[in-house]
């Protein structure tokens, strides 16, 4: 199979993460500066015309009292004499001196020098027309005093309060200016979140079709590669059990057959020379060793391939070799039947067969257990075949390390089986294939 | 600010109390429980604002309470202030209630025998032996002719106001207390008014354009409040013009009486209606200065002119100098004042845990009082709007609103605690006048409330951590026979509390006389110090505590018995 040259989305994906901090840094970068222009504005201009309008409403609620104190006066409505307004007249002077100092400390920069000495004269001959209206009253002239508080004070209170109001306009649209600037300022902001928002969701976006496509042709890929692998997985076990056969068959057959006339030919050799000499004793040992040896091939020619399973099927197999493998490792095999057998397919009884064996050398290899139980049962739907031990455990994780482990679920897979390992509570290790019945009983359908 | 001088001294000798020195101070439970009973003690009374759908004025402002001792018997009687119908609108006849204490937790109406069942549109109450003859005299004020009822010392009092020198004079006069300014050993007299109202020129406000509604206060000129000088021959003598507290711009609601800069002369906190407070500073010559403005309490920290309703001041953080509490309008928050070295104030409310929870709340009657006897002076509060049709303007504020206590946890901070106090006290009222006393004489300070056109409520506080306490009632021989003006010093393990002898404060209300100090488990005090208005220290050493004691004034200490 042609395999296309894949390249790997780490270099892209890396590229759009260092692109990505990159423009968050820039963002963060410009908003920084964004906040820190509207700070500046805000506590040099705003706030500072905030405090500075904060003081001209005190110095316009004072000149308010005082109004409000000139007309009481004229009212004469009190049981006090003229005087008695003087402390509140001292009051509201020593607040408004105090709130006019503290303005002009907040409105050096916008104020004009004529309109700061307009505002002092005018407040100096307020306070020249009120301290005579006292003196007046003092003197005991209430009506001259009434009638200078009628024609100077009043007047004079009146400029001031124009003088204040206008400087409270110009603050006012000192402020509104501000106001457009700030406003200015968060358009402007607003309008880059918004881009840095489009940007950013588009370079999620791309990033995650590049993601989508990069992963559906990585799965794609190890789809193949697992099928490639199952492939080549189903062909070796193939070619390995035809070959087993092959072997198996021409041990049985030619080698078997060899051996078997060296044998006859042996005994009737024996027969002609007399019992007792030498030569008959050692015709007797070669004997014995071509015996011994059709034995021995015969037994290797069952291991490659039993050949009873292509004759009498997997459960005479399993009769004949669970007995073997007891003997040849010592482990105490219970072997269970159950259900009603049905026959099976010789290419589907290999597969079985191979995997008991597999099983069954994991439990003498790794387990250390000296019992062992098979279970083969069949059922309607499937054939059961179950192995456990109750040793150390571990056995599928030991024999994961060889290929015997591939090697049996490939063989449940070519069956459209399934294996599965898990734990007994009793510890160690349960092997258990299931094969189902359609597609693998011999003779169906 | 010469009179400061003394203050870096009296700081000295008021270290703060170590952290957890004193029991039963805890931020989860008060320590004490107010029961009321109003109804056990047979107090039946009912403000009448004479509200008939004209909304006028004076209606909104509710009257104000008093504890005194007016048969000099040793247990504290009950007054409680109340209007009338208006002239066009009669229906019913209303009159004040003097509430005799029957030493048994009950109360005897003694009003008609009292000769005080005299109809008057009443608001405030101001109680003072003002002619020393050792019975105390009440001046209600009033929406119109204020009264001065002179106590015969026969459990009747005779209305003098007439002879005294003060009728004649109409105005809608609010909270008032007497004084010794000049300490010449006579009672003098502060009344504070409110606007320029009467019912003839009532203005028309409305919210709706169609309805009638009360008016605030910006609709009416302001009102100078009048300062009377006692001449000791029953007469008074207006020294308003004379001594400097003229102002015809002010609103006045609450005065409180506080020794601003210890210098032994007492200065006067008015709390004005959306104008600036005025802290008048006594210069010993018979004349004040209004210094509010300097010492930053005349306006909010955003320097603006709130709504000031009831005003206390006492040395609530243990400096040596007294701190001010003023209630005000809903989304105005109460005013804590602390003191600073330099004669200023900071509104330390917000930092202190009273600002914000008094955000929604239109507080009238304040008293700074140690509730839970734990040594530090928590402060209590009455609320309630103006408006009855608040709710629907303001979702979270409401007519009635459940009055506060901010218990001082004695290190700067208060958590209001109503809650744990008991199901009746935290109920929504239409809260106004506040005052308090030791009416059953155990030893803790017990709460009276009127509400506006409502009942008035009779709380007894029921310790339950076992604080002790001590209490003195003074009598003064050279100095007013009341003893106000007298400070209190009580030392105990290092610690230093004391207590101004004072009338007035909170709002149209008027407290007891005698002083209590709470001492926690202590069992005993080192040492208290008196000093009279005359001038003279006295100090009487190792007192035990749980104890009432009699102090004359140049004739020593005697104990009154076990609480």
């Amino acid at each position: 199979m042609a395999r296309s040259p894949q390249r790997s989305p780490t270099t892209a994906l890396s590229l759009g993460l260092i692109i990505t901090i990159a423009a968050v840094v820039a963002y963060s970068w410009y908003i920084t500066l964004q906040i820190s222009h509207l700070r500046e504005l805000q506590n040099n201009l705003v706030e500072h015309n905030r405090r500075d309008s904060l003081q001209l409403l005190r110095v316009q609620n004072d000149l308010n009292s005082l109004g409000l104190a000139m007309r009481d006066m004229l009212d004469n409505d009190e049981p006090y004499p003229l005087t008695a307004w003087s402390a509140q007249f001292q009051r509201i002077r020593t607040d408004l001196d105090s709130a006019l100092q503290a303005e002009a400390q907040l409105s050096i920069a916008r104020r004009t020098p004529e309109q700061t000495q307009y505002l002092k004269d005018s407040l100096a001959q307020f306070w020249d027309a009120a301290d005579r209206t006292f003196a007046l009253a003092q003197a005991g002239k209430d009506a001259e005093a009434r009638e200078q508080i009628r024609l100077s004070l009043q007047a004079r209170q009146s400029t001031l309060n124009t003088a204040v109001s206008r400087l409270l306009v110009q603050n006012n649209e000192s402020e509104q200016q501000a106001s457009t600037q700030v406003a200015q300022i968060y358009d402007r902001v607003q309008s880059q979140v918004y881009r840095f928002l489009t940007a950013t969701l588009t370079a999620i976006l791309l990033t995650s079709l590049y993601l989508i496509r990069a992963n559906r042709q990585l799965f794609a890929r190890i789809e193949a590669l697992s099928q490639q692998r199952s492939e080549l997985a189903q062909k070796l076990i193939s070619s390995q059990e035809s070959m087993l056969r092959s072997i198996s068959r021409e041990l049985h057959d030619e080698f078997g057959q060899i051996l078997t006339a060296i044998g006859s030919l042996l005994t009737r050799s024996e027969k002609r020379i007399p019992e007792g000499s030498a030569l008959h004793t050692d015709l007797r040992e070669v004997r014995d060793i071509a015996q011994s040896t059709l034995n021995n091939v015969r037994s290797l020619s069952q291991a490659l391939h039993p050949v009873m399973l292509d004759e009498t099927g997997l459960e005479s197999t399993m009769d004949w070799y669970i007995p073997t493998v007891e003997k040849q490792t010592g482990i105490d095999i219970s072997y269970q039947k159950s259900g009603v057998p049905f026959a099976l397919d010789g290419g589907a009884a290999i597969h079985i067969y191979r995997v008991l064996q597999e099983a069954l050398n994991n439990v003498a290899r790794h387990s250390g257990a000296r019992e062992a139980q098979v279970r083969l049962q069949f059922s309607a739907e499937a054939l059961d075949l179950e192995v456990e031990d109750h040793g150390k455990g571990g056995v599928a994780l030991a024999a994961r390390s060889g290929i015997g482990l591939v090697a049996m679920r490939e063989r449940a897979e070519l069956l459209r089986g399934t294996l599965e390992f898990s734990q007994p509570a009793e510890g160690g290790t349960l092997v258990h294939m299931r094969v189902p019945r359609e597609g693998n009983e011999a003779n169906a359908g | 600010m010469a009179g400061l001088a003394a203050s870096p001294r009296a700081r000295a000798n008021h270290q703060l109390l170590a952290p957890g020195a004193i029991a039963g101070q805890s931020g989860a439970t008060p320590g004490f429980r107010l029961v009321d009973v109003t109804n056990a003690a047979g107090i039946q009374f009912r403000h009448h604002s004479g509200a008939y759908g004209g909304k006028l004025l004076p209606e909104t402002l509710g009257s104000g309470c008093a504890f005194l001792d007016y048969d000099a018997d040793g247990w504290q009687d009950m007054l409680l202030i109340n209007g009338m119908d208006w002239p066009q609108h009669k229906r019913q006849r209303t009159t004040l209630r003097l509430y005799r204490n029957n030493r048994d937790g009950t109360f005897s109406d003694v009003t008609r025998r009292a000769g005080l069942d005299v109809e008057m549109y009443g608001m405030g109450v101001a109680v003072g032996d003002y002619n020393n003859d050792g019975f105390p005299d009440i001046l209600v004020t009033c929406v119109g002719q204020n009264r001065l009822f002179r106590n015969t010392g026969k459990g009747a009092f005779t209305d003098v106001t007439h002879s005294s020198g003060l009728d004649g004079r109409l105005a809608f006069s609010t909270s008032a207390l007497w004084f010794d300014y000049d300490r010449d050993g006579l009672l003098d007299l502060f009344v504070c008014n409110y606007v320029k109202w009467s019912a003839e020129h009532d203005v028309f406000c409305s919210l709706d354009g169609k309805h009638k509604s009360y008016c605030t206060p910006e609709a009416y000129r302001g009102e100078t409040c009048w300062l009377f000088h006692n001449r000791g021959d029953g007469t008074f003598e207006d020294v308003t013009a004379k001594c400097g507290i003229f102002d015809t711009s002010s609103k006045s609601l609450g005065v409180a009486m506080l020794d601003y800069d210890r210098d032994g002369w007492p200065d006067l906190l008015v709390a004005n209606d959306t104008q600036p407070n005025k802290l008048y500073r006594n210069q010993r010559n018979g004349t004040f200065k209004d210094v509010a403005v300097e010492a930053g309490i005349a306006f909010s920290a955003e320097g603006k002119a709130r709504a000031g309703m009831g005003v206390d001041a006492a040395d609530f953080d243990h400096s040596g100098l007294p701190g001010v509490a003023i209630t005000n309008f809903d989304n105005e928050m109460i005013g804590l004042y602390r003191p600073a070295a330099n004669g200023t104030y900071n509104d330390v409310a917000v930092q202190a845990g009273v600002g914000l929870a008094s955000q929604n709340t239109l507080g009238f009657g304040c008293a700074f009082l140690d509730a839970n006897l734990d040594g530090a002076l928590d402060l209590v509060v009455a609320n309630g709007h103006i408006d009855d049709t608040v709710r629907n303007i303001r979702g979270n504020v409401g007519y009635a609103q459940p009055p506060q206590i901010f218990l001082n946890n004695g290190q700067g901070k208060f958590q209001d605690v109503a809650a744990s106090t008991g199901d009746g006290f935290i109920q929504p009222k239409v809260g106004r006048g506040l005052c308090y006393a030791d009416f059953d004489r155990d030893g803790d300070l017990d709460i009276l409330m009127t509400t506006n056109n409502g009942p008035a409520y009779l709380y007894r506080n029921d310790q339950q951590t076992g604080n002790h306490s001590i209490r003195f009632r003074l009598t003064g021989t050279k100095s007013n026979r009341d003893a106000i003006g007298a400070m209190v010093r009580v030392e105990h393990e290092g610690s230093t509390q004391e207590r101004l002898v004072k009338g007035g404060s909170s709002y149209l209300s008027q407290s007891e006389l005698p002083v209590t100090f709470g001492l926690g488990k202590r069992d005993k005090i080192d040492r208290v110090t008196i000093e009279w208005p005359s001038g003279k220290p006295e100090e009487y050493k190792s007192l035990a505590a749980g104890q009432s004691y009699d102090c004359i004034e140049g004739k020593g200490i005697t104990p009154q018995g076990h609480f």
